[in-house]
């Protein structure tokens, strides 16, 4: 077991003779990720990376019966590719581009809740289960096989955290990115839920920003529900105040979405703080 | 994008949204000033009324002397450059009305409050109960029970009116793509609701589907502030900061988590630049660029990478190309690791340019650097 994505997922790439599409398949099959079709259409009956290309998801879905999709479509067109992927069955979508208009990202979510599909993204570097499948952008080196999970808005922190653990022979269940924001189909409580009925998973790591309230939501489930060790990392502790950072969500206002009110209610609902990725480490390594 | 309460109204009045009938008056046009009215500074920031930025007045005299004493005045900074001078209503109640997005929930939201005005901000911090917020399913729509639950909330009785109202404000929120629609206060007169103000801002990213849209509204607001709009900056991210160490990543989070070890080692970062997670040589060379031009004084550069969409040879070209054409005389401390690392740390090697692998050990040097270290 791991979350969200294991041996068993069978993967759709959206947009895969696209630059980011071509790359990005090359590195998820490299990583023996199964993936089982691409679609772009009009481009039926060729391949990439061997991978056979369809017209529509529902052509992909008859023939290869994918059951996870990542999406590498443009902007404008993205809106139309994720209905079309959950039209077709497909209940896990991760929406990798940034600079989606906003309506489009509200209707696509509408329509997920009322189909049961977890939506992560936009503008998420994806999930990994090292060992099993990859399924986003994470630089296999930087993560190996184990009993940690770890979720984090941004991608990069998630790298950085993977690598530190993994350097220090740490190994992780599944990594989670979840994006910029500032709208977001997946949380960090979802992700935090998952990992504590995960049976695989035995420590939580949780990373989180500057900015809105979705690490807050996820201390109130860690202290209603969460009985496994939860170790968090808040970044921006030396943000400047009413600047965005980067990610659209990450900002201050007045004392709204400080590091430190962050700090303050996850250490309120039992987790231990780390203020570097080294930290993480040391934490963990005392939890045993 | 945002708007100006003037261009808003424009967009109310198309949406059939009823709105004080006024006229716009600038420093060197005031033939549209007229009395009695309430004359109006046009800031895009908020809190106007508070500073004094709007007056009643009653006489053309009045009038005269209100444009004259609000067009000299600076809000947050924001010099008036023009005023929407508006017939006075005669105003039995004040609400609050708005549309805007829970990102954390994923949804669209409606706000309403009985309690309008130039508090709204008091009334959510103190009595969050006194504000209806009702989530909107952006595919259903704006259903009948909720338009009920809004005019029920606020005690408006003409249930019909008010539903109109509000549909026409969802309505317009969903074409224009706007991220916020506010109306405060929306007021109740003899004649029924009024949009008494409007606050508009514009999704961004439905600026190419939306051409016509934002090139009127910028021109407009180029027109009065004698500056263009924005340029496009692409991905990248840059906050000037006060210290002495500069700083580029290619994640956000990275970015935020090294501005935190600098200032944890005892350095303060001189700005905080971000290039976004999927990027090319052409930003990594503008985004040195971009520091080097803002921050001369800065005293080490620390460029932190960790590649996931991101291609660290790209990286490195990006670098070496900015190094081939500027004379860089303080250190450079470029940690790079992740996609394409070895390709990288080939193109930084040829160059004669070290490269970290740890972010702390980089974060170090580049503080001690700065300090004047070796």
């Amino acid at each position: 077991m791991a979350i969200l994505v294991d041996r068993d997922t069978r993967v759709l790439v959206q947009g895969i003779t696209g630059k980011s599409g071509i790359l990005q398949t090359k590195s998820l099959i490299d990583y023996g990720t199964a993936v089982v079709a691409g679609v772009t259409p009009g481009k039926a009956g060729t391949a990439v990376e061997g991978v056979p290309v369809f017209n529509s998801v529902a052509d992909a879905v008859r023939e290869v019966s994918p059951n996870a999709a990542i999406s590498f479509v443009p902007p404008l067109f993205a809106k139309d590719a994720a209905m079309e992927a959950m039209e077709a069955g497909i209940k896990l979508l991760v929406l990798t581009m940034e600079g989606i208009p906003k309506h489009d990202v509200l209707d696509i979510l509408s329509y997920a809740s009322g189909r049961g599909v977890r939506v992560l993204g936009p503008g998420t570097a994806g999930v990994i289960s090292p060992g099993k499948c990859k399924l986003g952008a994470h630089p296999a080196r930087m993560f190996r096989e184990g009993k940690v999970g770890v979720v984090s808005k941004s991608g990069a922190l998630s790298y950085e955290v993977g690598k530190t653990l993994t350097d220090a022979g740490i190994g992780q269940s599944t990594v989670v990115a979840l994006g910029g924001g500032p709208i977001w189909g997946t949380t960090q409580r979802d992700i935090v839920k998952l990992f504590n009925e995960d049976p695989e998973t035995e420590i939580i790591v949780l990373l989180g920003e500057i900015g809105g309230g979705t690490e807050i939501a996820a201390a109130e489930y860690i202290a209603e529900s969460v009985r496994k060790p939860v170790v968090s990392l808040i970044v921006g502790r030396a943000a400047p105040e009413g600047k965005s950072l980067g990610h659209a969500g990450a900002i201050i206002r007045g004392n709204k979405g400080t590091a430190a009110s962050k700090m303050e209610a996850l250490e309120k609902a039992g987790a231990c703080l780390a203020t570097s990725p080294a930290q993480v480490v040391e934490l963990i390594r005392k939890l045993g | 994008m945002k708007l100006y309460e003037f261009q808003g109204k424009a967009l109310f009045r198309e949406a059939g949204i009823p709105v004080p009938r006024g006229a716009v008056v600038t420093a060197s046009d005031r033939s549209g000033l007229f009395a009695p009215s309430a004359v109006k500074a046009q800031v895009l920031s908020g809190g106007r009324g508070k500073a004094g930025g709007v007056l009643l007045v009653s006489t053309q005299a009045e009038a005269e002397k209100a444009a004259g004493s609000i067009l000299s005045m600076e809000l947050k900074g924001e010099p008036v450059r023009a005023l929407l001078v508006e017939e006075k209503m005669n105003i039995r109640a004040e609400y609050y009305l708005a549309v805007t997005f829970d990102g954390e929930a994923g949804t669209p939201l409606f706000m309403a409050s009985a309690s309008g005005g130039m508090d709204i901000e008091s009334v959510a911090e103190h009595s969050p109960e006194k504000i209806l917020k009702l989530p909107v399913d952006p595919l259903w729509g704006l259903t009948d029970y909720k338009l009920r639950a809004m005019a029920d909330f606020l005690g408006y009785e003409n249930k019909k009116e008010f539903a109109s109202f509000a549909r026409k404000v969802w309505t317009l929120f969903r074409e224009k793509n706007a991220v916020l629609v506010e109306i405060n206060p929306l007021v109740v007169t003899d004649s029924g609701l009024v949009a008494l103000d409007s606050k508009i801002e514009i999704d961004d990213d439905a600026r190419p589907r939306l051409k016509d849209l934002f090139e009127k509204n910028l021109a407009e607001q180029a027109a009065l502030t004698g500056v263009e709009g924005e340029a496009d900056h692409g991905t990248i991210t840059y906050v000037p900061l006060e210290g002495n160490v500069g700083l580029i990543s290619d994640g956000a989070g990275t970015g935020m988590l090294t501005l935190d070890l600098i200032r944890d080692l005892g350095g303060e970062a001189a700005d905080f630049c971000e290039m976004g997670g999927l990027t090319s040589p052409e930003v990594m060379y503008s985004a040195m660029d971009q520091v080097f031009s803002d921050k001369k004084d800065i005293k080490s550069l620390l460029v932190v990478l960790i590649g996931g969409f991101n291609r660290m040879d790209e990286m490195a070209e990006g670098i070496t190309a900015y190094l081939r054409e500027h004379k860089v005389s303080i250190p450079l401390v470029v940690r790079l690791c992740g996609t394409m690392e070895e390709e990288g740390k080939a193109i930084m090697k040829e160059a004669g340019l070290p490269v970290y692998d740890d972010l702390r050990t980089a974060v170090a040097d580049a503080v001690r650097f700065a300090a004047g270290g070796n």
